[in-house]
C-alpha cells in the first residue's frame, strides 16, 4: 500500500475515532439529563409551589409517598440542619447542593451508583432525592464497545476503501503510463485505451490521446519534410549535374579542375539527400521491409568480406572474432546497410593502422544477439558518444570530412526499427559499437529435433 | 540505337537528348504520356527512357498501355521518387531498370545498353569470355592451365562483368547487381573489391578490366587471353 492511501485511510480512521468520542460524550450527557429531569419532576411533586417547605412537613409527605410506592427506583432522604439523617432507607452521606453523582447503599451492603438532587430547605434542613442510575455502567458496557466497534469497522473500511480507490486510480493511470512508455520507445501509435474508463478519466484519456494524435502528426510531417526537401531538390540537382557533366565532356580545358570539383561537390550534396531520404523512410516506417528470420553469422561474414578490402585500402585491418550462431527477425537490406555504415566509419574516421574486430555473442539469458564492432583507434570521449549519434554530427577528432554525417543516425534508426539498441562504449583503447537485437524466439520450437 | 525519351522537364530532356546523341544514339523527345504512345505507334524504338511523373498520365500507365498493345521496347524508368518502395513499384510494373534523379548521363547510357542486350539474349550467364572461364564448382577463375580461387564477392563480381563483357558497367549497377545494396555507400566498396579481383587476375596472367574514370568499368574480351 502506498503512503498516500495509508495516510488518507489513517486520517479517515482518526476522524471516525473523534466522531465516536463525541457520540460517547453526547450520549453520557443526554442520559444524565434524562435522569436529572426525573429528579426535578420528583422535587416539583414533593415541593409544589405554595406548599409548606419545612422539614416536618416534608417528613410527613415523604412518608406518605413511600408508603404507597413499594417498588421504586427513587429514594428520599431528609437531613436536619445539623446534617443528621432523619429519614430515608437509603444509606449515604449528605451530598453537595444541586445535582451530583452519588454512591449509596439501599437495603443490602451493595453499593449502587446514582444521581442525587439535594435541596436546602428554608429551615436549614436538606431534602435529597436519589435516583438509581446505571449511566456509568451503560456507558462502559454498551456505548463504549459500540463506539469502539464502529470506529474500528470504519477505520478498516477507510483504509481498505482508500487502498481500493488508490488501486483503481493507479490502474487508470497505468494505461496512460503504458501508452507513454510505448511512445518513449519510438512507437508513436501508442494510445490510451478508452474502454471501461468514465468520468474525468475518460475525459483525461481523450484529451491526452488528442494531444498524442497532434504530436504524431507533427512528428510525421517533420519527418516527411526532410524527405520532401531532399526529394524536391533532386530535379534541380539533376539539371546541375547534367550541366556540369556536359561542360566536362565538351570543354577539355577545365582550368584548375573547377568543373570537376563542382561536380564532386554536387555528388556529395546528392549523397546527403539520399541519406536523408533514407533516414526519413526508415523512421517513418515507410521503408518496404521483408522481416524474416535471419542468421546473423553468414550476414556478418558476407559484409566483412566486402568491407575488408575497403578497410585495408584505408590502411587499417578488419578481422572476425568469435561468431556465435544467432537468429534475429530482421530485414536483410537494412542489416547490410547497418553493418556497412558502421564498418565505413572505421575506414573513414579512424587513423591508419587501426585494428577492428567484429564479434557476435548469443546472450540466451537476456534473449539478445550482441554484435560488437570494436576498434583500437582513438575512441570517443563520453560526451562525444552521445553527440555523434545525432544527425549531421561528426566526431571532433575525425580526420576526414567525408560522409553525410548521417551514418550513425541511420544505423541507430535501423536498430530502433528492429527493436534493438545501439550503444557506443569504451573499448579501452578505442571505440566499441555494441548492437543488441532480440533473438528470434520461435527458432528452437519450430525446428524439428 | 533509336531511343524515345519521355520527359516533361525540357532542361532535363535536352540534357538526355544531347548526351545520347554524343554516345551515338538517336534520341527522340516526347513531353507527355499521350505523345509517347503516339510516337510508339508510328515507329519502333530500341528502348524507352520514361519519366515516372508526367503531366497527363503517369509513366506506369504509359508502360501498361504500350504493353497492352503488344509492342513495348525495354523501359528504363526515370524518377525523382527515390525511395526503395517507388523503385520496387516501377520494377514490378514491368520496367526493365529504374534510375533515380539526379543521375549521371553515362549511367543512363550504360543502363540502356544493358537492358537492350538483356532483352535480346535473355539471362544466359556467360561463364567464358575469351580464354577466361568461371568454375562455379570450385569458385575459381580459370585461364588456360592456371586458376585462382576467389571469395564469394570476387566471384560474383567477375561473373557480372563477364555477363556484361565489352559493356560499360557503372558503380551503381555493380552495387545493385553484385551486392544487391539499395543504398549508396560512402566509401568506394566497388573500387576496393575490384582492385582485389584485378590483382588475382593479374597473377593469373591477364588484366581484362578497364577503368573508365568517372564512368565505370569494362571487361574487355580481347584482353582475356
Amino acid at each position: 500500500m502506498g503512503r498516500l492511501p495509508l495516510g488518507f485511510g489513517l486520517a479517515l480512521a482518526l476522524a471516525m475515532a473523534m466522531a465516536g468520542g463525541f457520540v460517547y460524550l453526547v450520549a453520557g450527557v443526554q442520559l444524565t439529563a434524562e435522569v436529572d429531569e426525573s429528579l426535578a419532576h420528583e422535587r416539583n411533586h414533593l415541593l409544589p409551589p405554595g406548599a409548606q417547605a419545612d422539614t416536618t412537613a416534608l417528613v410527613a409527605r415523604v412518608t406518605a409517598i413511600e408508603a404507597h410506592r413499594w417498588i421504586s427506583d427513587r429514594g428520599h432522604l431528609l437531613f436536619d440542619r445539623t446534617g443528621r439523617r432523619i429519614l430515608g432507607r437509603v444509606d449515604m452521606p449528605m451530598p453537595a447542593a444541586g445535582y451530583s453523582d452519588v454512591r449509596y447503599r439501599d437495603v443490602g451492603v451493595k453499593l449502587h451508583s446514582g444521581r442525587a438532587l439535594c435541596i436546602q430547605l428554608p429551615d436549614g434542613g436538606h431534602l435529597v432525592i436519589v435516583a438509581h442510575s446505571e449511566i456509568g455502567e451503560i456507558m462502559r458496557q454498551m456505548v463504549l464497545p459500540a463506539v469502539i466497534g464502529v470506529v474500528l469497522v470504519a477505520g478498516i473500511a477507510a483504509l481498505t476503501g482508500s487502498h481500493l480507490f488508490a488501486h483503481m486510480i493507479a490502474q487508470r493511470i497505468a494505461r496512460a503510463q503504458s501508452a507513454a512508455d510505448t511512445i518513449a520507445r519510438g512507437d508513436l501509435s501508442g494510445r490510451i485505451p478508452l474502454d471501461g474508463l468514465d468520468g474525468i478519466f475518460a475525459e483525461q484519456a481523450l484529451s491526452l490521446n488528442r494531444m498524442l494524435d497532434r504530436m504524431a502528426e507533427m512528428v510525421h510531417s517533420h519527418r516527411q519534410f526532410a524527405g520532401h526537401l531532399a526529394h524536391d531538390l533532386r530535379t534541380p540537382l539533376t539539371r546541375l549535374k547534367g550541366l556540369l557533366a556536359e561542360e566536362l565532356a565538351t570543354s577539355p580545358g577545365d582550368r584548375d579542375g573547377l568543373v570537376e570539383r563542382a561536380d564532386r561537390e554536387c555528388a556529395s550534396i546528392i549523397a546527403i539527400f539520399d541519406s536523408l531520404l533514407r533516414l526519413s523512410e526508415i523512421e517513418a516506417g515507410s521503408h518496404p521491409v521483408g522481416l524474416q528470420p535471419l542468421a546473423l553469422r553468414p550476414v556478418i561474414e558476407d559484409v566483412a568480406e566486402t568491407m575488408e578490402p575497403v578497410i585495408a585500402d584505408a590502411g587499417s585491418q578488419l578481422s572476425l572474432g568469435q561468431l556465435d550462431q544467432a537468429t534475429v527477425l530482421a530485414d536483410l537490406g537494412l542489416v547490410h546497410q547497418l553493418l556497412v555504415n558502421l564498418l565505413e566509419n572505421i575506414a573513414l574516421h579512424t587513423p591508419q593502422g587501426t585494428r577492428a574486430r567484429i564479434s557476435l555473442r548469443r546472450d540466451a539469458a537476456r534473449g539478445e544477439a550482441v554484435l560488437t564492432i570494436a576498434d583500437n583507434g582513438p575512441g570517443l570521449a563520453v560526451t562525444e558518444r552521445e553527440r555523434v549519434i545525432q544527425p549531421f554530427a561528426r566526431g571532433a577528432t575525425a580526420p576526414s570530412r567525408q560522409g553525410s554525417g548521417l551514418g550513425l543516425a541511420i544505423a541507430e534508426a535501423i536498430m530502433r526499427f528492429h527493436g534493438g539498441t545501439l550503444e557506443l562504449a569504451d573499448a579501452a583503447p578505442g571505440l566499441a559499437v555494441i548492437l543488441r537485437l532480440p533473438l528470434f524466439a520461435a527458432k528452437e520450437s519450430s525446428e524439428p529435433a | 540505337m533509336d531511343i524515345l525519351v519521355v520527359e516533361d522537364d525540357s532542361a532535363i530532356a535536352g540534357l538526355i537528348g544531347r548526351g545520347l546523341d554524343a554516345m551515338g544514339h538517336q534520341a527522340m523527345l516526347a513531353d507527355s504520356g499521350h505523345a509517347a504512345i503516339r510516337e510508339c505507334e508510328s515507329r519502333c524504338f530500341d528502348a524507352l527512357v520514361l519519366d515516372r511523373m508526367l503531366p497527363d498520365i503517369s509513366g506506369l500507365e504509359v508502360m501498361a498501355r504500350l504493353r497492352a498493345r503488344g509492342k513495348a521496347p525495354p523501359v528504363l524508368m526515370l524518377s525523382a521518387l527515390g525511395s526503395v518502395q517507388e523503385r520496387i513499384d516501377g520494377l514490378v510494373a514491368g520496367a526493365d531498370d529504374y534510375l533515380t534523379k539526379p543521375f549521371d548521363i553515362g549511367e543512363l547510357g550504360a543502363r540502356l545498353v544493358a537492358i537492350t542486350r538483356r532483352s535480346g539474349l535473355r539471362e544466359e550467364p556467360e561463364t567464358q569470355v575469351g580464354q577466361l572461364r568461371l568454375d562455379p564448382a570450385g569458385h575459381r577463375a580459370v585461364l588456360g592451365e592456371n586458376s585462382a580461387s576467389l571469395n564469394r564477392r570476387e566471384y560474383s563480381l567477375l561473373a557480372f562483368l563477364m555477363r556484361h563483357a565489352d559493356q560499360l558497367v557503372t558503380r551503381s549497377m555493380l552495387l545493385q547487381g553484385v551486392w544487391n545494396y539499395d543504398f549508396e555507400p560512402t566509401t568506394n566498396i566497388v573500387e576496393s573489391n575490384l582492385s582485389r579481383l584485378r590483382t588475382r587476375l593479374q597473377r593469373l596472367g591477364c588484366d581484362p578490366v578497364e577503368t573508365r574514370r568517372g564512368h565505370g568499368y569494362v571487361l574487355r574480351s580481347e584482353r582475356c587471353v
